[in-house]
């Protein structure tokens, strides 16, 4: 798309945001796979419709209060950058532009410290776990408090379990075959700990070794999509010294959103001087089924136990695994490798299931809507079990399943692997 | 699917700037039809001055009807204005058809979705904002296809294929968007509706393919048909691009009726490689996508056969698909070509020619020659087996010389018609192409088409400066 984008005076991130512009040839082949397109059905809350009112704002022609609108909507899942055949880095410029222009946005005192809340708590386990616990209590209140504060409650599970720390490093059962650096993550400890469990357990099981380096924090996704670019920058810088890439065979995550976070570490750091060691960092990173698909496609998988009985496990893409990492297949195989688990496809498998991040604080109007239709959509399959690979969505599937009043289990792929080999499946 | 909508009674929040309506016409059209179905605000109205191919004037207001009284009011509202209006579906034309030439009202029909599937009549009655590919998801279950098949069919609608009548790779053997049409609803620039057949007077005739010059489809009543039983695919590779149209040609004179018959350059292939990964041959300076189909499966192999026989006599190398997953993994490749060419450059001139079969070899090559000869990448693709090619020029805008470019686009064009063919074999005339008209149609019969527009358009005020060029205004 022809645009005058001030590179210049924009910087590295300018230039990230120009190329992106410059790519898109406003085909419209992103639409149909867009979210918000599908359910408000205009042009501004379609990917295309996006790229341009970023670009008249970076052009000087729109003001941002007006884009923003429209920019806020934007879930981040990326189903547009899948499907978009001209290549265009949609995640790179939403999330460079929200870094940009979040200083420049005028919230109100109400907005500035839900926002300021969520990136303190989120991003701190303990503190998150205490607010989660705080936040159990408060659900009884849920009916008569604003849809802004009732939607992050109603996510919370029943339970909100203790905090349990992973040990620092985990030996390889058997023959060591590799060693792997892992990112424990922040949320997810609080709220599900044993996916953490779960992977040290199938990793050690499989030989792999796991260290879980000193001075790691959370992987500042969360930040950087809410605009918040200097703390999102100081995560990234604290991880960068955390992990040597020569260290480790891999650097290995199990939250789809946080792998894309760190996948994302040369971007963030465009045009400035980490920019290489964030390059060598994120070379090194891998989803954990991507890790673990590669030794299933080797033929080195310790193959697990077979499922007690026949189980249709119903697989839902996690947009930040399929389109932000164009990790699909292994997920899938792995499972499909315990014997006696069927892989269920999920219909409009591609669209959202509207948690994204912080979505269901922001814009939780759009993020129900979503969910109900998800939850629906996987329900038509009649599964005995719902899979996926990410936290946000492992929360908002589960409270719209449970909503819909099935009680099929949503677990994490590998829980599932590690009840496989534990033989508990 | 109902749209959902952020507006007044909605908790979501508005543009902070958005103090209504902006204009005399917006501010009468959200007075009657509530500011859901009415955009006015400068973010909205930015989007939807483009479309696949070009930008043009911002509207000053923009409709999004939800039903046919909703197009009636709206095309009043825009007449007692004297604005002109623009019809828009998914704006995936390339042509220039839905960029208004002037800041007017434009009416997008994405949320007109309501589908409605005859399975006795092996009929369905679409709104003009059905997505084409939902017609034929609709009909499977019932044992029913709609074959018009443009590249773009996951997101153009049906309004649009009408307004272009629209073709794709199915079109050789099974035709375009207009052979489908049953009946069709429009709503006249002076927003009366009116309900056509294919009868005595094809009026709907004259509309399909009409670009929105003359009248606003609403509703399209669609054939439909029983797909074949057996369709079996192949993919040839050519180390020189007439050697391609030869064996096209020869295919179809030895009586081969492939269902599908799609070529691509090697800039086109290696685009495509770039996004999809999926082994194509690289190096190949053409490529050519085969399906024969039908329910008796010898007969289709039989086809098959002929084509891969002629591919070889001309020096192609033959592979034919192991299995479905694979043809449908090719056809997805073909279909990503257009989109896939940005990766090379940012703009390009998209020209949609088409010629007799018999001289296919003859004009690509010289198409070629015309491409290496000047400073532009120039790529080739297209429905072969109709004739229809698709020249693309892929510029930098910023770097080079559009004028230039349009003159390679006018010299194209001349090819075609040099050769006995025309300038639009499906994507329209729109504006990139108006120019040429003067080439292609002889004066009588461009007065005829201007009064055929003032009889049903007497005010100009629909889709102005597309399709007929404007010293005719004077003629
Ligand atoms: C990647 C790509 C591949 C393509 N491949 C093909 C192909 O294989 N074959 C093909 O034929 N085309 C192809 N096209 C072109 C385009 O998709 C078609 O022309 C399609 O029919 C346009 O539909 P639309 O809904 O996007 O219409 P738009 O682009 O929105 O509008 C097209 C024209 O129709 C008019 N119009 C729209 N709706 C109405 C209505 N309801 N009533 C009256 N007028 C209306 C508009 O004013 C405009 O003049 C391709 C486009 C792209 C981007
Ligand atoms: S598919 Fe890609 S090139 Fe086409 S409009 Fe969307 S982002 Fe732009
Ligand atoms: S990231 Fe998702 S929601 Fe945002 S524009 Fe792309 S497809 Fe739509």
């Amino acid at each position: 798309m022809n645009n005058d984008i001030p590179v210049q005076t924009l910087g590295g991130q300018g230039e990230v945001m120009a190329h992106a512009v410059d790519a898109c040839v406003h085909c419209g082949f992103c639409l149909p796979a867009c979210p918000t397109y599908a359910l408000l059905g205009d042009e501004m809350d379609s990917p295309r419709g996006r790229i341009v009112l970023m670009k008249e704002v970076l052009e000087g022609g729109l003001p941002l209060m007006d884009a923003a609108p429209h920019l806020d909507r934007c879930l981040g899942c990326q189903a547009c950058v899948t499907a978009c055949p001209s290549g265009v880095p949609y995640g790179e410029l939403i999330t460079a532009f929200r870094g940009w222009s979040e200083p420049q946005r005028q919230r109100s005192p109400f907005d500035r410290a839900k926002r300021a809340a969520i990136l303190k708590i989120l991003p701190a386990p303990k503190v998150f776990s205490v607010a989660a616990r705080l936040g159990q209590f408060a659900k009884p209140l849920a009916p008569v408090l604003p849809a802004a504060l009732r939607s992050p409650l109603d996510l919370l599970p029943e339970h909100v379990p203790a905090m349990q720390p992973s040990a620092d490093f985990t030996p390889a059962r058997g023959v060591r075959r590799g060693r792997v650096a892992f990112l424990v993550g922040c949320a997810q400890q609080a709220l599900t700990p044993n996916f953490n469990a779960a992977t040290l357990r199938v990793l050690s099981r499989n030989g792999i070794e796991v260290v879980i380096p000193d001075g790691q924090g959370c992987c500042g996704a969360a930040a950087l999509h809410t605009g918040a670019r200097d703390e999102a920058l100081k995560l990234v810088r604290a991880n960068l010294n955390a992990f040597n890439p020569d260290d480790f065979d891999a650097i290995l995550s199990n939250a789809a959103g946080c792998g894309a976070g760190l996948k994302e570490y040369p971007m963030v750091l465009h045009g400035e001087s980490d920019e290489a060691r964030a390059q060598a960092f994120a070379a090194k990173v891998m989803d954990i089924s991507e890790y673990l698909g590669g030794l299933l496609a080797d033929g080195t998988l310790e193959p697990t136990l077979p499922a007690s009985r026949p189980l249709k496990v119903a697989y839902h893409d996690a947009c930040h695994l399929a389109h932000a990492q164009g990790v699909r297949a292994q997920p899938r195989d792995l499972l499909r490798a315990i014997p006696g688990v069927t892989v269920l496809e999920i219909p409009e498998g591609d669209l959202c299931c509207g948690s994204a991040g912080t979505y269901n604080l922001e814009q939780p109007e759009l993020a129900t809507q979503l969910g109900e239709r998800k939850a629906k959509n996987i329900l038509s399959t009649h599964p005995d079990l719902i899979a996926s690979g990410n936290i946000g969505c492992h929360t908002q599937i589960q409270s719209h399943v449970r909503r819909q009043g099935d009680r099929a289990p949503v677990m994490h792929t590998i829980e599932i692997l590690d009840l496989a080999y534990r033989g508990e499946l | 699917m109902e749209k959902l909508a952020l507006t007044t009674n909605s908790r979501a929040r508005k543009p902070a700037s958005a103090g209504g309506a902006h204009n005399a016409l917006a501010a009468d059209l959200t007075r009657l039809l509530g500011p859901r179905k009415v955009l006015s605000n400068l973010s909205e109205r930015l989007n939807y001055r483009y479309d696949a191919i070009q930008f043009g004037a911002t509207p000053l207001a923009v409709v999004l009807p939800e039903s046919t009284e909703d197009v009636v009011a709206a095309v009043r509202a825009a007449r007692a204005a004297g604005v002109p209006i623009v019809g828009r579906g998914a704006a995936s034309g390339l042509s220039g058809g839905a960029a208004p030439t002037e800041p007017g009202l434009v009416i997008s029909f994405t949320r007109m979705t309501r589908l409605t599937i005859h399975p006795d009549r092996r009929e369905a009655q679409a709104q003009a904002g059905v997505i084409t590919l939902a017609v034929s998801d609709a009909a499977r279950p019932h044992g029913l296809i709609y074959p018009p098949d443009p590249a773009s069919f996951r997101t153009s609608t049906i309004g649009g294929n009408l307004a272009e009548n629209a073709g794709g790779p199915m079109c050789f053997k099974y035709g375009v968007t207009g052979d489908y049409v049953r009946a069709l609803s429009f709503v006249d620039a002076d927003g009366e509706l009116h309900h056509v057949t294919r009868d005595a007077f094809d009026l709907a005739g004259l509309l399909i393919g009409s670009e929105g010059t003359l009248g606003l489809i609403t509703e399209a009543t669609l054939r439909l048909i029983p797909p074949a039983t057996h369709t079996r695919t192949l993919m040839a590779h050519f180390p020189e691009v007439g050697a391609c149209a030869e064996a096209v040609s020869a295919a179809i004179a030895a009586g081969a009726v492939p269902s599908k018959l799609e070529f691509m350059d090697r800039a086109c292939t290696n685009a495509v490689e770039d996004y999809l990964n999926l082994g194509l041959p690289r190096g190949a300076e053409a490529v050519l996508l085969v399906d024969t189909d039908g329910d008796d499966l010898d007969t289709v192999q039989d086809e098959l056969q002929l084509v891969a026989d002629a591919c070889e006599r001309a020096g192609g190398t033959v592979r034919r698909a192991a299995t479905d997953a694979e043809g449908a993994a090719l056809w997805r490749a073909r279909r990503s070509v257009s989109p896939a060419l940005g990766r090379i450059r940012p703009q390009r001139m998209n020209e949609d020619i088409v010629v007799p079969r018999s001289a296919l070899p003859d004009v690509v090559r010289e198409i070629r020659a015309l491409g290496d000869a000047s400073p532009f990448r120039l790529v080739q693709f297209g429905h072969i087996g109709d004739g229809n090619l698709h020249p693309n020029i892929l510029f930098d805008p910023r770097k080079e010389d559009t004028h230039a470019v349009h003159d390679l686009a006018h010299e194209i064009a001349l090819v075609a018609l040099r050769h006995g063919g025309v300038l639009s074999g499906e994507h329209g005339i729109g504006s990139m192409k108006r120019d040429f008209m003067t080439d292609a149609v002889d004066p009588g019969t461009l007065k005829a088409l201007w009064n055929v527009k003032r009889a049903l358009d007497p005010h100009l005020a629909l889709n102005p400066g597309k399709i007929l060029p404007a010293e005719g205004v004077d003629g």
